[in-house]
């Protein structure tokens, strides 16, 4: 990794280097979403047009795992991603000009994406920066282009990024562009030191600024602290754990612990903090020049919380995720989106949001129509001023029977009606029985009871559970037919520590799998966000083999995301001190049954 | 409303439309109709049944949709314009679906088609 770093940076037509800092969550979705962000847009991440340069380690790191008594093969999660881009194309992915790119129309985010018609796709290859482009994902903080980065020290990162600004390679871009910047004199800028997890008082920041004067002399414009036309950017990077705290902390603390434990109790945040700010070894540095995306806030998101929305379900998706799913769907505007478990509409919603078409429908009735007045799934899309979706209520399982037939091709056999398939994407969080019971029409009988004809026109049809493994084969099924041709799939599985995504999960030869992304619960529950795209042509002649390959081990696969409910109660109990909470809580339930009792029984007197 | 045209059952197809209450949206967000727009109504083309489309049209009380679509009207913009106002902005809001075929009805209600069948109609 070492080798390439080097390479890179004394190769003379170095390739145009661009940071993205992701928010330290959700850590498996991040390069899922850049790599579907940057596909909607028609590129291609690890092409030629676009790649993954390694994140730098130190050379050390493979002493300081033995020290923590961490694996071999153990790697640091980190938030951050680095793209490289050819040279040539470098002021194109930068924006035309520099100024529009940090203060300007970036601040606010907006989740349309205006897709250049097809037909002149070729035509100008790149309107939107890299920051713009890349604005579009939830889960990225900023986008920085690099100057220099460096896992050795701070010097050498100070280095490097001279050694870029300054190549003397004419028309580059840095001859070309940034240097004009720099030498500006109406170009106002600011400095800025990014550490994440560790604090350092203004003297050590500014030390840390001074390594980097040869490049910062550079720059004649004025320093201005609010809102500067650049912004430049040091970021000290640390390892942190799945929990985004400094990895070092817990260490520090079980190393005093061994050596000297009476100091435990005595110490106060100020050792505590000095400590820690000396064992959090930097994982690497990185300079460069800020491109887009305020760091701090969270840049006009919060307005899409579930909590500012009218209606809500106990099942409603929470916004960011369901705008991770739209992007994982490559949802664009104009496209046309369909939920079969649509419930509060919650994920429809961050598509209607990018500007798609959308069709939801559930079997239960109860949360369609809402509780009047506000508690409606049309109240959801008029508070974002959206149009209102198509809602029906149908039954996923017996999909071939609500809707007309759909076909990539026209049957061969006589002049059957058919349609194109019509949806671009299908993002869904099926029912998994977990909080909200999965249920399909039908009857417990054996031998069905025929609907009394007098009875029909005000009976409820009868609904018996779906089984899990049921609902995951009906899904694809219907994907892989109603689905255009690379149309994704986007669905929500909850599994446990041990699920394994190359075989548990479920599988259609119409279907590839492009992501499978892992969040993890507290335990040994998680959920994955599962990406597949539709490779194939639907044969409706084909469909009980395609029913018999869904689970690669069969029903074994299948069990492992069925009877979730009864999983989660039976490692619950293994818990210590499971007996007296359920006893508490059993005592409380008593307790509120008790009252609510008195008080009908006091009503009724009264 | 373009899905309530497409929503069949089996052979019984297409569904005639009773409409009680007919809800048209005019210019959702108070926005015009754009070139996106243009884009998105000719790649539903060929996903639409003409005749049912016109019939369901009817159905609601639009008797204007043209018997035949011809390639003359699939290429003109205010045609074009016309037709996604159809689609898009015309709701059913309270109604009734009934099968051409077996008069089984599905009744529509706060603009939800209710598909579901009868227990004893699945197999």
């Amino acid at each position: 990794m070492e080798n390439t770093v080097t390479e890179a940076s004394s190769d003379k037509t170095t390739p145009y280097l661009v940071l993205v800092e992701f928010a330290y969550k959700h850590l498996d979705f991040h390069l899922a979403e850049l790599s579907s962000i940057l596909e909607i847009h028609g590129i291609r991440l690890g092409s030629e047009q676009c790649q993954v340069v390694p994140l730098p380690l130190p050379k050390n790191y493979d002493e300081v795992k033995k020290r923590r008594n961490q694996q071999p093969d153990h790697q640091p999660c980190r938030s951050y991603v680095i793209l490289s881009f050819p040279p040539k194309e470098a002021s194109s992915w930068a924006g035309e000009t520099a100024e529009t790119n940090v203060q300007g129309g970036c601040h606010q985010f907006d989740p349309r994406i205006a897709v250049r018609p097809s037909d002149k796709l070729n035509a100008s290859p790149y309107v939107n920066s890299i920051a713009e482009i890349l604005y579009k994902s939830v889960l990225v903080k900023s986008v920085i282009e690099l100057w220099g980065y460096s896992s050795e020290s701070l010097e050498d990162c100070a280095d490097r990024a001279h050694q870029w600004i300054t190549t003397p390679v004419s028309h580059s871009f840095q001859q070309s562009t940034l240097r004009p910047i720099l030498s500006d004199p109406l170009q106002s800028w600011k400095f800025t030191v990014h550490t994440l997890g560790t604090k350092f008082t203004r003297e050590e920041q500014d030390r840390m600024r001074l390594t980097f004067h040869k490049t910062l002399d550079l720059i004649v414009g004025p320093v201005k602290m609010k809102q500067p036309s650049q912004e430049y950017v040091l970021i000290r990077e640390i390892e942190l754990d799945g929990k985004a705290s400094p990895y070092s902390l817990s260490e520090d603390k079980e190393g005093r612990t061994k050596s000297e434990p009476a100091k435990e109790f005595h110490s106060n945040n100020e050792i505590r903090t000095q400590k820690h700010k000396c064992c959090t070894a930097p994982l690497a540095f990185y300079f460069g020049r800020f491109l887009g995306g305020p760091r701090q806030d969270s840049r006009g998101l919060e307005s899409y919380t579930l909590k500012n929305r009218p209606y809500l379900g106990p099942t409603s998706m929470d916004a960011e995720l369901s705008f991770v799913m739209t992007n994982l769907g490559l949802v664009k505007t104009r496209d046309i989106v369909y939920d079969p478990f649509v419930g509060t509409g919650s994920i429809l919603l961050s598509c209607a949001l990018r500007g798609a078409y959308c069709v939801g429908s559930d079997i239960d009735i109860r949360v369609l129509r809402g509780k009047g007045g506000d508690q409606q799934i049309w109240k959801n899309f008029e508070h974002y001023n959206l149009p209102r979706p198509e809602i029906l209520r149908t039954d996923n399982a017996l999909y071939n029977k609500h809707f007309r037939h759909h076909a990539d091709a026209p049957p061969s056999a006589g002049s059957e009606k058919f349609s194109t398939p019509l949806y671009d994407a299908i993002i869904t969080d099926p029912p998994y029985g977990i909080r909200a019971g999965a249920r399909k029409t039908g009857s417990k009988r054996e031998h069905v009871r025929p609907v009394l004809q007098e009875n029909r026109h005000d009976h409820i049809a009868q609904t018996v559970v779906y089984p899990v493994s049921d609902v995951m084969s009906d899904l694809l099924n219907v994907a892989a037919k109603t689905l255009t041709l690379g149309g994704r799939l986007v669905y929500v599985i909850p599994s446990f520590r041990d699920f394994n995504p190359t075989v548990d999960l479920p599988r259609h030869e119409c279907l590839e799998l492009v992501h499978s992304c892992y969040q993890p619960f507290n335990g040994e529950l998680g959920r994955s966000i599962v990406a597949m795209k539709k490779i194939a042509a639907y044969d409706e002649g084909k469909r009980q083999r395609y029913s018999e390959k869904i689970w690669i081990h069969g029903a074994a696969s299948a069990e492992k995301c069925a009877n979730l409910r009864e999983k989660i109660i039976e490692a619950a109990k293994q818990k210590p001190g499971y007996e007296e909470k359920a006893a508490i809580r059993k005592e409380k339930r008593k307790a509120n049954k008790q009252s609510k009792r008195e008080k009908r029984s006091k009503n009724l007197q009264e | 409303m373009s899905n309530n045209s497409k929503a069949a059952k089996g052979k019984g197809y297409p569904l005639k439309i009773t409409a009680v209450e007919v809800k048209v949206i005019q210019n959702p967000n108070g926005g015009g109709f754009e070139g996106s727009d243009l884009e998105f109504v000719k790649r539903l083309l060929p996903t639409l049944d003409w005749p049912a489309l016109v019939q369901a049209a009817n159905d609601v009380g639009i008797p204007t949709l043209p018997p035949l679509l011809t390639v003359e009207l699939s290429e003109d913009a205010s045609f074009l314009q016309a037709l996604y106002h159809i689609l898009m902005n015309v709701h059913l809001i309270k109604g009734m679906l009934t099968c051409p075929v077996t008069g089984r009805e599905f009744p529509v209600t706060d603009g939800i088609p209710n598909m579901m069948l009868e227990e004893d109609e699945c197999s």
